[in-house]
């Protein structure tokens, strides 16, 4: 080890003046937060998948926001020959695509055909190998060509430019570091006026855990350290989409409340689930019991209604659409150049007074 | 497949047999959350690990 100073004055000052330009700053290319430890992730995911069983069991949530993702594909009139599934699990997304009945604003006892006629090819890509092959031997399957990749990094796309008509990605975005950067390969990937679609775990995600957690580590330890992940908010997902090029944007958030008979349960889901926590500086080693103990008890007191039957546990689901810049696409048009009011399709303006 | 049952699990089970306990434990931290410390509510807390330990012994 050495210090700067003696760097410094080892160096031959003379020729440093002479012959080497200096600029006065030089950015060192894209600096980068790493949050989350890929390495543990992968494992998590793996480790969870090898129990089909269980992981079978814990996959309510990512179907279910798997089937609402694709429901909002409907709205769009149009093919799609070529898709890819970015951060598949165990192709939820494949499997919504084969579910008929997908249309919720369709009549009652009316059935609508299954996605895949829009749909007949898509790309899972994964970076866990048991969690994508682990359903390949489903019915599904045979409803739809699925091509399964698996990438030692989701951060870095190993597809050409203009090759997708589509890039669809339900529940894993919430584990990417650099998602600036992820969505601009997203949208280079994509063909010219092409939409992407993705549902990720937002903002207040489990904020019941996350708050119980820090005051159980408070009393018992008198210190807190982070068992929930940090997730992205509503607002900056707009503006990263922006970023990455993509236009005609739509955000919407939905809140996804699931109850749980106790916290170990919730726990235990989670973690069969691959999504436990990946945080790079997490604390090594299981929780304490003591921990685990004080947190049940103050999640009860705080969100438990009297006569629940369990403890709910939020989800806050950010779907988001963007679509890439092409030609003829449909633009906005200017400001102040509607002819019509608003006022007069929608009717009233004025709040009613009570 | 595993017939043993998971820690955790196991820890679920006796923690739901102190709900009194736990409440008043619960009780406590959350009557004055702004200002958590350490040992705030050790009194609560220790009455509560008594039946937590005591009732892991019976299962």
């Amino acid at each position: 080890m050495f210090s700067l100073h003696t760097i410094r004055s080892g160096l031959p000052r003379r020729c440093l003046a002479a012959n080497v330009r200096t600029y006065a700053s030089q950015t060192p290319g894209n600096p980068m937060m790493e949050v989350f430890n890929r390495k543990t992730k992968h494992l998590q995911k793996d480790r969870a998948a090898r129990n089909v069983e269980e992981s079978r069991k814990v996959d309510y949530l990512k179907d279910e926001v798997a089937r609402r993702l694709c429901e909002r594909l409907l709205d769009i009139k149009r093919d799609f020959p070529n898709v890819l599934d970015l951060g598949a699990n165990s192709c939820n997304i494949a499997r919504a695509l084969t579910t008929p009945d997908l249309d919720m604003a369709a009549p009652e006892g009316v059935s609508t055909p299954p996605l895949t006629q829009k749909i007949p090819n898509i790309t899972c890509v994964e970076t866990s190998r048991a969690l994508l092959h682990r359903d390949e031997d489903m019915p599904f399957n045979k409803e739809i060509n699925i091509r399964r990749d698996v990438i030692p990094d989701l951060e870095t796309l190993p597809y050409q430019a203009n090759q997708f008509d589509a890039v669809l990605s339900s529940l894993s975005m919430h584990w990417i570091n650099d998602l600036p950067a992820l969505l601009n390969q997203v949208n280079t990937i994509l063909k010219p006026d092409c939409p992407f679609i993705g549902a990720m775990f937002g903002g207040d995600t489990l904020f019941e855990l996350r708050g119980s957690m820090q005051l159980a580590d408070l009393e018992r330890r008198g210190g807190v350290s982070p068992h929930v992940s940090p997730l992205a908010d509503v607002k900056d997902v707009g503006s990263l989409l922006n970023r990455a090029g993509f236009k005609m944007l739509t955000v919407d958030v939905e809140d996804i409340v699931v109850e749980f008979p106790d916290t170990f349960a919730l726990m235990q889901d989670l973690q069969a689930m691959g999504e436990s926590n990946a945080i790079m500086h997490r604390e090594a080693g299981p929780l304490s019991r003591d921990v685990l103990l004080a947190n049940e008890a103050i999640y009860r007191t705080l969100h438990m209604d009297d006569d629940a039957p369990g403890i709910p546990a939020t989800f806050r689901m950010i779907y988001m659409i963007g679509w890439k810049e092409g030609k003829d696409q449909p633009q906005p048009l200017q400001r102040g150049s509607g002819d019509v009011n608003l006022k007069d399709i929608l009717g009233g303006g004025d709040f009613e007074r009570p | 497949m595993p017939t043993k049952t998971r820690p955790v699990e196991k820890i679920a089970k006796a923690a739901a047999q102190c709900s009194v306990e736990a409440a008043a434990y619960g009780k406590c931290v959350v009557s004055d959350y702004n200002s958590v410390h350490k040992d705030m509510c050790a009194k609560e807390f220790m009455r509560l690990k008594d039946c937590f330990l005591a009732a892991s012994k019976k299962g």
